[in-house]
């Protein structure tokens, strides 16, 4: 070793959390909206969504009628933006942002409400990929619905036959956004001071498991909806749906 | 287990503040009853490693040895708890000690948690009866308020609830949910509820109560059993009520 004293190596030590910032900033308001958000307006929509969509199995003819009702409302485009796009965009950001700033330590604490808070940011994360995908590929680019109604069956099941692989996204998708929403109900509830309660909580959670499986099964059903509209050759079908 | 007559440690220690981390372990003789805090007595009266190497002993912090005073906390087996309590007969060998990971280390086990002070302060954690005169006997308080307020009031600022809560950390500088339950308790009380208003305001500041993602390790770990996501939920709701209330009001 060196005879000669060297200067110690500067210590880095480490600060901790930071006590509570009380009066500053703006975080409650934006965690409270992100909050909010999740129910109203996207879990409503969701909800809609799931049901409207339930129309695909009966046939090109009811689900298109679907399309043609949404497409009809007044002032469509504000709502689709305001009620729908920009409030996901909002919630799924600021998720990815809280999910980023959070420990998840599921692994040292293996308990229930821990791996839900864990499953929370997975599946909305998940929810989150398959959104961008299914608005860019149904409403952002191909045939535009608002004008072309009639060709919404068709647009979806062009999609999804022969194509297992987009099939299965949208399988994860729709579970994911239930779980995500499901749970979100529970979080929402106990975080705004509406089940207090030990007793109150444990019930929630048998109600959003049933809010949950019911909302997976009517995806699946929607999604088996199309998948099951087997016609003779794809070719036929297209002609057929288109007019 | 090995050997069923000798106990196995591995303790990280960290000679100071800044310094390196490093593990060391120790091997004694089993003793009935015995816990992780006796066993760190027990290194202290001959501090020498598994390998026979001579050793300084264990800073760790310790008082009640009954699971009141708080000091105690420490990761063991990874995981939050108090080391007087903590029954070495119950545990996986080898025994893994380890500091808080999100509070500064002073010395080996022992660190700074003075952040939950500095949150109690925060919020006034108090019933403000400074005066200068006699204030007289205080208003009665009911059976079921009691009843409520009771188990809060065992909080021992141990943090092991903060340890164990993803969402208490350096990038959100979250409260944690022991100071949260003591706004319900001071705003449970009587005379304490003269600043309920300031202390639902400030648990709405940036690190406040909306950082809590209801993990719910907090009400897991704690040693006292405090009913804190039942804490967080009522704590919650009136800080809901009161901000949307002020829209209005101011
Ligand atoms: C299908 C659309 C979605 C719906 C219906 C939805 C709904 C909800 C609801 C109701 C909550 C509970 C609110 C709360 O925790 O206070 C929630 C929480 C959350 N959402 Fe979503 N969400 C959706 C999409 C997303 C996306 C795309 C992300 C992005 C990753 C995301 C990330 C989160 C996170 C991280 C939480 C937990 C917040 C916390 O623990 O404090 N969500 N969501
Ligand atoms: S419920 Fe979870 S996130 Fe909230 S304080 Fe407790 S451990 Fe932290
Ligand atoms: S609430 Fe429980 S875990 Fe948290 S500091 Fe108090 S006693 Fe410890
Ligand atoms: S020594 Fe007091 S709680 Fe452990």
């Amino acid at each position: 070793m060196a005879a000669t004293a060297s200067p110690p190596a500067p210590i880095s030590v480490k600060s901790g959390v930071a006590p509570l910032r009380a009066g500053q900033g703006y975080s409650f308001l934006l965690r409270r909206l992100h909050s909010l958000s999740g129910i109203v307006p996207i879990g409503a929509f969701l909800v809609e969504h799931y049901v409207s969509n339930t129309e695909a199995m009966k046939g090109p003819a009811a689900y298109n009628a679907t399309v043609k009702f949404l497409n009809s409302l007044p002032f469509v485009l504000s709502l689709e933006w305001g009620l729908i796009f920009l409030p996901i965009l909002y919630h799924g950001l600021y998720g990815v942002w809280i999910w980023y700033r959070g420990e998840g330590n599921a692994g040292d604490y293996p308990w229930m409400g821990n791996w839900m808070y864990t499953l929370q940011r997975w599946t909305g994360g998940i929810a989150f990929a398959y959104i961008i995908y299914h608005t860019w590929t149904m409403r952002f680019t191909g045939v535009h619905l608002a004008t072309e109604p009639d060709a919404g069956f068709d647009k979806v099941y062009r999609a999804l036959y022969g194509h297992p692989w987009v099939v299965l996204f949208y399988f994860v998708g729709v579970l994911a956004a239930s779980w995500h929403f499901a749970y979100g109900i529970w979080l929402f509830c106990a975080k705004w001071g509406i089940t207090t309660g030990e007793l109150a909580r444990r019930r929630l959670g048998y109600v959003c498991l049933v809010i949950g499986l019911g909302m997976a099964g009517i995806g699946v059903y929607s999604l088996t909806g199309f998948l099951s509209y087997l016609a003779p050759t794809p070719g036929s079908t297209v002609t057929l749906l288109r007019h | 287990m090995a050997n069923p007559k000798t106990v196995l440690f591995k303790i990280k220690r960290q000679a100071a503040p800044g310094a390196q981390p490093h593990w060391e372990e120790f091997e004694l003789a089993w003793k009935p009853g015995m816990n992780v805090t006796s066993s760190l007595m027990e290194i202290a009266a001959n501090p020498v490693t598994r390998a026979g190497k001579a050793t300084t002993p264990i800073t760790y912090d310790s008082n009640c040895l009954e699971e009141v005073c708080g000091s105690c906390a420490m990761l063991i087996n990874g995981r939050a708890r108090m080391a007087c309590s903590a029954l070495v007969d119950q545990l996986d060998q080898p025994i893994r000690l380890e500091p808080f990971s999100k509070f500064p280390v002073i010395r080996d086990l022992a660190v700074d948690r003075s952040v939950l002070f500095e949150n109690l302060k925060q919020v006034k954690a108090w019933v403000p009866i400074d005066g200068t005169y006699d204030l007289g006997s205080g208003p009665r308080m009911t059976m079921e308020d009691q009843e409520a307020a009771y188990p809060l009031s065992r909080c021992i600022s141990c943090c092991c609830c903060m340890e164990a809560c993803p969402q208490f950390n350096e990038s959100t500088g979250f409260v944690g949910a022991a100071t949260i339950s003591q706004v319900r308790l001071f705003n449970t009380h009587p005379t304490g509820a003269a600043l309920k208003r300031e202390r639902l305001a400030a648990l709405m500041g940036d690190g406040g109560i909306q950082e809590c993602g209801y993990a719910q390790n907090c009400v897991e770990v704690c040693p006292k059993d405090i009913p804190l996501t039942r804490s967080i939920a009522e704590v919650g709701g009136e800080v809901m009520k009161q901000a949307i209330g002020d829209l209005f009001r101011k």
